[in-house]
């Protein structure tokens, strides 16, 4: 029958299809290469001529951020008016970009919130390289930042915004309660969390529900007690998890989270509390606990989801010393890498790496630029400045180790493991031995 | 055929309600049944009164916890969260794309299955019970699986970030199991209904349209109104499959800041897009229970 | 009644056609067409993405390498992936039953109210909000902090009728002059004799606790034949010498001071004023021990964890009923709507009580729709995990994960680990596809 033919061949065409289709979805990635070598070969751009285009990019920030981050983009499209400047924000980048990248059509441009990942779509192949701006980072920004940038002797990330993470957030109220003043090291810290204890409110408030949290304290304390050559053999996995260095951290970090009762909600209540409340019962009335060991991004979910107010209601003062360990910095940031190579997305780059650039958004508030040569008085307030040049002016400064870890651990497994050290705070050898586990799984494969 | 036809039509359609309702109070006394449902309405509520109630607290009272309270104190509510959320641009563009997206996978889904769900029902063919069988198999498929080579499949074929695109995932999706709630809702269709159809001469078209359509309409409301509540929810698939043209979800969801608690977008976000499915459900709900077969076989 | 022949007048599963006077069968190309579109839809949009899932199991994260059944021994190895498959046999074996079971009660009651629509929208409400949304109302709900969960503040409130909370429950001894526990009740070590001062210094009383109308703490005069103390928060701003009432610290008033003998029997009780002295007059000549009851510290509920390792499945299993019920409801009310009311009729009038039409006729009748409904069900808890991320903290996401919440974890959450995800997604399909099968073909035999 004739119906029958047609039918038939219906169904070879759907079947034809959906094996062109399973051919071409292969064909993208090596298309990806090949244009990656001839972009890399190209000549750098030396002059700032006007460039036309239109580009996608994905961050994290939303809200007052997202604005912010629109600022600086407007600022860039003032300069270059030609070029189309699509922004798109997720919660999640990282989940976002997974699936376009394996898809084949990711933005032009991201702001990845650690470089392990980077690391990870760089060893994919999915990143271009930026060395145009290589002389510009030099310039702008302290060594450190280049090399956090360059995986394998190639340069792929820029970092546009840092985060601090050496600070404690506090009450002011209960600090002048209990007569404690911020400590400077980690003696008086210790005592002070007693002296709070004895006031009646909780030294410590802990968000264990989200680990990263957990990972931030024993980065702090291992920066303090190991020192930052280690730091770096550890983040590198060239030394394993079961060193003595770590068990020392790991038995320091006990004497926090195993101070039961001077954690707000206690050990059941820390592991269900997740970040954004670790930071408000702190400012509730009353309060719950007297301090939050985080970063000064803290500052922004103060002012979003309590009514505290700068320095009466609540302030700031650096991660105490250990020993003699000097002023260091463990700090994050945001790092822009660029996925497709084009005239528009390059000056973007280049735009970005400039102090302008980073003091649009500083004016704003909320915002720590590693670039040192952005004014300090641009600055809006000072708990903000204090946080900011702590971090640009660090004597040693150490990215956090987390980030640098590949996510499968450091996003992961660590966090799981920190909560467990949490469960149970004396079982030092048994966290190192997992740690040391997932590092190894992680890093071999 | 067109008695069997006239004959359904003359059969009034009597809402079930009445029919089982007044026999049962004869038997049971009606305040126990109705004790019972209201307890366990109320219980229901509980929870989304609770976001409610969130979703008219400033960031800082919400954080505080204890939504319960407002009954004691209820003069601190404030409408800025919702304000706040109709201010952001894009939102009706969004909402337009979501409406064109949920009719056509609402509409879409129902013909392709009906028709699907007609032949495994009551045509015979060889391999049918298989067939059947591998289709509902395919609930099981997960729709982050498809996502990706569907992705890059869109990318060949140009329907990255198109409404099309969107609404043929989909009914794709929604296919499994429409086909099977449709089929064994055909398949529960009195067989001497057919029979008379059939002896009139119908051909399996005419059959399908003018008897087994109207007969499962209660199925194919409910199928209906999940579907619409399911793409209008969807968050996943227009995260993934659109980037300017973004349903709703997506773009509330792109309001979501990365450190803060969120609940001041998410409760009144939550609210706003469950009141088209409520609308939706509520104007509908008297199709699933409109009997249209009753007392009409003789 | 005549049940064998209601079953026989309703074929249940098959479409059985009548007679040979019509022929049905004209060749493939009638159903065909039927079929034809849902067939397009099916292969390009499933059934293609599941081969391809399955091939990229077969290699490496990043794509490049083909490593044949590896991720599949990755699978197997990996500790929180068991744990998902357990928890999953729960989540099978507990829930469709549950559900369907719920559904069909709700389904049933509500056509006998004429409010109908109101109970549905209300339970119908839970769909409407997104599954996220629901994630986050249960977090909130499940807060182990009597003060955030609203369900630990209902139990708090029901437990506050039975047993009052004490005056001060978090106050601890500042010093070792006070010995026990909080929990049962705090004794002076050192027995005193009349015209003795008992000095009672309590230490983690935060300033919130203390009452209003605390004055200064003094230390008292010593009472002649009596006994005298002083009951205070033993704290002055930068700690303060314990054990000495100093200027600057706050008397506890209304604390429950008991006087007890040497064998500690009470014998007296009395409370603190303002400034935190109490006195005990004209005792008699002896040995005494000054104590502080242990219903002064009773602890307010802590609230049960329901977030925690033990209750997270349980508590996530909850939530997902709350939200599924109405869908029960609404299908398998479709369903009721759908039998004619003559056959109900009929075997009313063959003399059958309300229950025994209910099993005998209207169950059997919603055969294929509850079959549907427990089906769905079983499907949808294999593939749940947006309520595990939302509902479950990262402390205990090992506890309740789901294999699906594993597989995105591994693949979509920024570890980016394809093959493995892959590998997990075709692991899920082969594993309950057979399962599926059998359950089906179970239905089909017993309603046949």
């Amino acid at each position: 029958m004739k119906r029958h033919r047609l039918h038939l061949l219906a169904l070879l065409l759907m079947l034809v299809l959906a094996v062109a289709a399973a051919g071409c979805g292969g064909d993208d990635d090596e298309g990806d290469e090949a244009g990656a070598d001839t972009a890399a070969t190209a000549a750098e751009e030396t002059t700032e001529e006007a460039v036309s285009g239109s580009i996608n990019v994905l961050a994290v920030w939303t809200g007052a951020e997202g604005e912010a981050f629109q600022a600086v983009l407007d600022g860039f499209t003032e300069k270059n008016p030609d070029v189309k400047v699509s922004y798109k924000s997720a919660k999640d980048p990282g989940q976002v970009l997974a699936t376009s990248v394996e898809g084949g059509n990711p933005p032009d441009i991201a702001a990845l919130p650690s470089p392990g990942l980077m690391k990870d779509f760089a060893s994919r192949g999915a990143l271009k390289e930026i060395d145009f701006v290589k002389d510009a980072i030099t310039e702008n920004y302290a060594g450190s930042w280049l090399d956090l940038g360059t995986v394998e002797g190639k340069l792929y990330g820029l970092f546009f915004k840092g985060a601090n993470k050496s600070t404690v957030w506090y009450n002011v109220a209960v600090f002048e309660d209990a007569g404690v003043e911020p400590p400077e090291d980690w003696d008086a810290f210790l005592e002070a969390a007693d002296t709070l204890k004895a006031s009646g409110v909780a030294a410590y408030s802990l968000g264990g529900a989200d680990g990263w949290t957990l990972t931030d304290l024993f980065e702090n304390i291992y920066l303090r007690t190991a020192g930052p050559e280690k730091y770096d053999q550890l983040a590198d996995h060239e030394i394993p998890w079961t060193d003595p260095s770590v068990k020392e951290a790991l038995t320091e970090m006990g004497k926090v989270l195993g101070d039961t009762e001077n954690i707000a909600g206690g050990t059941s209540g820390a592991l269900q509390t997740d970040f954004p409340t670790s930071v408000t019962q702190v400012y509730s009335t009353p309060p719950k606990a007297a301090q939050v060991l985080e970063g000064d991004f803290v500052g922004g979910v103060i002012a979003a989801e309590t009514k505290a107010k700068p320095e009466t209601g609540f302030n700031v003062y650096a991660f105490p010393e250990i020993g003699d360990s000097g002023q260091v910095v463990v700090g994050g940031g945001d790092v822009m890498v660029m996925f497709k190579d084009n005239p528009a997305a390059r000056a973007l780059i280049k735009y970005l790496a400039t102090p302008e650039a980073g003091q649009i958004w500083a004016e704003k508030g909320g915002f720590s630029s590693p670039n040192k040569n952005v004014d300090e008085s641009v600055y809006p307030d000072e708990i903000t400045k204090k946080t900011a040049i702590d971090l640009a002016q660090a004597e040693v400064f150490r990215f956090d180790l987390s980030d640098l870890q590949p996510a499968a651990f450091g996003g992961d497994a660590m966090f799981t493991i920190l909560q467990d050290f949490l469960k149970s705070p004396k079982d030092v050898d048994g966290a190192a031995q997992k740690l040391e586990k997932a590092a190894a799984a992680a890093f071999k494969s | 055929m067109a008695t069997a036809a006239a004959e359904i039509r003359r059969a009034e359609p009597v809402v079930i309600e009445k029919g089982i309702g007044p026999k049962i109070t004869r038997v049971l006394s009606r305040a126990p049944v109705h004790l019972i449902l209201v307890l366990i309405g109320l219980f229901w509520l509980i929870p989304t009164t609770g976001l409610f109630i969130t979703s008219l607290l400033t960031p800082s009272d919400a954080a505080q916890g204890g939504w319960w309270n407002f009954f004691v104190k209820p003069s601190t509510w404030t409408l800025e969260n919702y304000r706040d959320m109709f201010d952001n641009e894009g939102i009706v563009d969004a909402l337009i794309v979501t409406a064109q997206v949920t009719l056509g996978a609402t509409i879409l889904p129902i013909l392709v299955a009906s028709l699907a769900a007609y032949a495994l029902a009551w045509i015979e063919f060889p391999g049918r019970d298989w067939l059947f069988l591998i289709v509902v198999g395919l609930l099981l498929v997960p729709i982050q699986m498809a996502l990706i080579p569907i992705f890059s499949l869109y990318n060949t074929f140009n329907l990255f970030d198109s409404i099309p695109g969107l609404i043929l995932f989909h009914t794709a999706f929604a296919l499994p199991f429409a086909i099977f709630l449709l089929r064994n809702f055909f398949a529960g269709i009195p067989k001497d209904l057919m029979e008379a159809a059939r002896i009139d001469g119908a051909s399996e078209f005419l059959l399908f349209f003018k008897v087994i359509l109207p007969l499962g309409l209660p199925a194919i409301a409910s199928l209906a109104i999940f579907q619409v509540l399911f793409v209008w929810n969807d968050l996943l698939i227009g995260l993934v499959l659109a980037q300017n043209n973004q349903p709703i979800a997506p773009h509330l969801a792109s309001q979501l800041r990365q450190f803060g608690s969120n609940l001041d977008v998410l409760a009144p976000a939550s609210f706003f897009s469950a009141v088209v499915p409520l609308i939706i459900f509520a104007a509908f709900q008297r199709y699933f229970v409109q009997g249209l077969l009753a007392g009409s076989v003789k | 009644m005549s049940s064998t022949s209601v079953r026989a007048e309703f074929p249940l599963e098959e479409g059985t056609p009548p007679a040979p006077e019509s022929p049905r069968w004209r060749g493939l190309g009638t159903p065909l067409v039927f079929l034809a579109p849902a067939i397009f839809f099916l292969v390009i949009w499933m059934v293609y993405p599941t081969l391809r899932t399955m091939l990229r199991s077969l290699y490496s994260d990043d794509g490049d390498r083909f490593v044949w059944l590896e991720n599949y021994e990755r699978l197997f190895r990996d500790d929180r992936l068991l744990t998902a498959i357990k928890n999953n046999a729960f989540w099978v074996l507990l829930i469709p039953a549950a559900v369907t079971a719920v559904g069909l009660i709700f389904a049933v009651l509500v056509e006998r109210v004429r409010w109908s629509v109101a109970f549905k929208i209300a339970v119908f409400m839970p769909l409407a909000v997104s599954l996220f949304a629901v994630g986050v109302i249960w977090r909130i709900m499940y807060q182990q902090d009597p003060e955030r969960g609203a369900i630990n503040a209902a139990i708090s409130g029901a437990k506050g009728f039975v047993q009052e909370t004490g005056v001060l429950s978090t106050a601890k001894p500042s010093s070792d002059a006070l010995e026990g526990t909080p929990k049962g009740g705090l004794t002076l070590k050192d027995a005193i004799r009349p015209g003795a001062v008992a000095t009672l210094g309590l230490t983690a009383v935060s300033a919130g606790e203390i009452p209003e109308d605390a004055k200064e703490a003094v230390q008292p005069e010593p009472l002649q034949g009596g006994i005298s103390g002083v009951v205070w928060r033993d704290f002055k701003p930068g700690g303060g010498t314990p054990g000495e009432v100093e200027a600057e610290e706050v008397g506890l008033p209304g604390v429950t001071v008991e006087l007890r003998d040497a064998a500690g029997k009470k014998i007296d009780s009395t409370t603190s004023e303002d400034d935190g002295t109490f006195r005990f007059e004209d005792v008699g000549d002896g040995e005494y021990r000054v104590a502080i009851g242990a219903s002064t510290f009773a602890q307010p509920f802590r609230g049960v964890n329901w977030l925690g390792d033990k209750l997270i499945t349980p508590a996530i299993m909850f939530a997902y009923i709350w939200v599924t019920a109405g869908f029960a409801m609404v299908i398998i009310g479709a369903g009721l709507a759908a039998i004619p009311r003559d056959v109900l009729e009929a075997a009313r009038t063959d003399g059958g009580s309300e229950w025994q039409v209910f099993r005998r006729v209207t169950v059997p009748l919603l055969g294929p729709v509850l079959t549907v409904v427990f089906v769905t069900q079983i499907i949808g808890v294999l593939k749940i995990f947006d309520l595990v991320v939302a509902i479950a903290p990262g402390s205990s996401q090992d506890d309740a994960a789901t294999l699906a919440f594993v597989m995105w974890q591994r693949a979509f959450s920024g570890q980016n680990l394809f093959g493995l995800g892959a590998a997990i997604s075709t692991f899920l399909l082969v594993l309950f596809i057979p399962f599926l099968v059998f359950q089906i073909k179970r239905f089909r035999t017993e309603t046949a």
